[in-house]
C-alpha cells in the first residue's frame, strides 16, 4: 500500500469513527435513550381505587352529542351503569380484544421489550402484543383498521413518544364504555418519574367522540416477574361457577 | 422501613377487589362468613382459582360450599407471604376459609382467607 493510499485510508477510518461518535451524540429515531424494559404493574395513586380499575380519570371526559349518544346506549359491565355479564355489549366479554389505551386498565402485568428500531409491549392479557416502530418509518396507510391501533414512537430525551392511528370504533376509550371513533388518535408519553415508576402520560384525540381532548395518566411498577399465560378463552371454565352462583333460587338447595 | 411499607403496599394491592365476571353486588361486601369442611374440588385456573368444599350443616346434612379467588398467575407469584401452586390443595383437605358470602344466600363466597387443616394460613386478604 503506497503512502498517499495509507493516508487516504487512515483518513477515512477517522471520518468515519467521527461520523459514528457524531450520530451516537445526535439522538435518532431508532434509538433508545432510556431503558424502560421489565415486567411492569399497576400502581394506581392513592385514593383513585375506586375508578381507576374501570376508567381513566374520576370525571367523565366531555363528550360531542355524537359520544354521547353512543355513550348512554352502550351497556358496560363495569362502574356506576354496570350491568351483569348477560347483558352486556362490552366485546372483551365475547374475547374480543380491549383496544388501546383501555389495554392499560386491566389488571395484568405487561412487560417492555426494547429491540433496535422497535419497542415491544408485551400484555399478560390475553397475550396481546403492540409493536412500536422507532425507527422512522410512518404511519400504515394501506392496512383496515385494528382492535389495537397503528403504533410509531420516537424518543425526546428519555421519554418515548408514540402516536397510535387506525383504530376501529368497536372498542371503547376504557370499560365505563366511553366512545371513540375511527379518527382516534392517541398519544402516550412513556417515562421512568422521579419515584421509579413508569409513566404514561396519555392524550385521546378524537374529535368525532369527544368534545376536547382526554388525557391522564397511568402509573407502573416493576416487577421480578413473567408474563404468564393468561387466554380469555379460559373464561369458560369459570361459567359453571358462575351459573351456579348467578342462577341460585334460595329454595331447595340445602 | 421502606421495606416495610413496600410489603404493606403490595398486601394493600393484593387485596384490592377481584376482578370478576359477575360485577360487583353478587357478594356482599360489608358480610362475612367462615365454614370448615372438606375440599372437594380445587381449580387452579384462569381466570379464577375455584374451591369447593362440603360443609356439615347445622341441621346435620351436608351443603356443597364454593369460593373463588384470584386468578392463578397472581397467587403463584413472589410478592405473597405463601407462594401456591397448583397442589397447595388437594381433595380431601380440611380447610377453612372466610370470604364474602353471596348476596342471594348461594352457599358461594368471595374467598379473603383459606386456613389448612395444620394452621397455616393459605392466604389472607381480610
Amino acid at each position: 500500500m503506497s503512502r498517499e493510499r495509507s493516508a487516504a485510508v487512515a483518513t477515512a477510518c477517522a471520518l468515519a469513527l467521527w461520523a459514528s461518535a457524531a450520530t451516537a451524540q445526535v439522538p435518532t429515531k431508532g434509538e433508545h435513550n432510556a431503558d424502560l424494559s421489565g415486567v411492569w404493574t399497576n400502581q394506581n395513586l392513592p385514593g383513585t381505587a375506586e375508578w381507576a380499575i374501570y376508567t381513566f380519570s374520576k370525571d367523565l371526559p366531555e363528550m360531542t352529542a355524537w359520544g354521547k349518544a353512543r355513550f348512554d346506549a352502550s351497556k358496560p359491565q363495569r362502574g356506576p351503569r354496570g350491568v351483569p355479564v348477560a347483558e352486556t355489549d362490552d366485546l372483551v366479554y365475547k374475547c374480543y380484544p380491549p383496544g388501546t389505551p383501555r389495554i392499560y386498565i386491566h389488571p395484568f402485568p405487561m412487560e417492555i421489550i426494547q429491540l433496535p428500531g422497535r419497542v415491544l409491549m408485551i400484555f399478560e392479557y390475553d397475550h396481546l402484543v403492540r409493536q412500536i416502530y422507532t425507527d422512522g418509518r410512518e404511519h400504515r396507510t394501506d392496512l383496515p383498521t385494528s382492535w389495537m391501533g397503528d403504533s410509531i414512537g420516537h424518543w425526546e430525551g428519555k421519554t418515548l413518544v408514540v402516536e397510535s392511528t387506525n383504530f376501529n370504533d368497536k372498542t371503547w376509550i376504557d370499560r365505563i364504555a366511553v366512545p371513540h371513533s375511527e379518527e382516534m388518535k392517541l398519544i402516550e408519553r412513556l417515562y421512568l418519574n422521579d419515584k421509579g415508576q413508569l409513566q404514561v402520560d396519555m392524550r385521546v384525540e378524537d374529535p368525532k367522540a369527544l368534545a376536547k381532548p382526554w388525557e391522564f395518566s397511568r402509573y407502573y411498577r416493576k416487577t421480578d416477574w413473567t408474563i404468564e399465560e393468561l387466554m380469555c378463552e379460559d373464561n369458560a371454565t369459570y361459567t359453571p361457577f358462575e351459573d351456579a352462583l348467578l342462577e341460585f333460587d334460595g329454595e331447595g338447595e340445602e | 422501613m421502606s421495606r416495610t411499607i413496600g410489603l404493606m403496599f403490595a398486601a394493600v394491592l393484593a387485596a384490592a377487589p377481584a376482578f370478576a365476571h359477575h360485577g360487583a353486588g353478587v357478594f356482599e361486601p360489608e358480610k362475612k362468613v367462615t365454614v370448615s369442611g372438606t375440599v372437594t374440588d380445587f381449580q387452579f385456573v384462569n381466570p379464577h382459582v375455584l374451591v369447593y368444599l362440603t360443609v356439615k350443616g347445622s341441621d346435620g346434612k351436608d351443603v356443597q360450599w364454593g369460593g373463588e379467588l384470584t386468578s392463578p398467575n397472581r397467587l403463584a407469584r413472589d410478592e405473597r407471604a405463601v407462594k401456591w401452586h397448583k397442589e397447595i390443595i388437594k381433595p380431601g383437605d380440611s380447610i377453612t376459609m372466610t370470604g364474602h358470602p353471596a348476596r342471594n344466600g348461594a352457599p358461594m363466597m368471595d374467598i379473603l382467607k383459606i386456613v389448612d387443616a395444620q394452621g397455616t394460613v393459605l392466604i389472607d386478604d381480610e
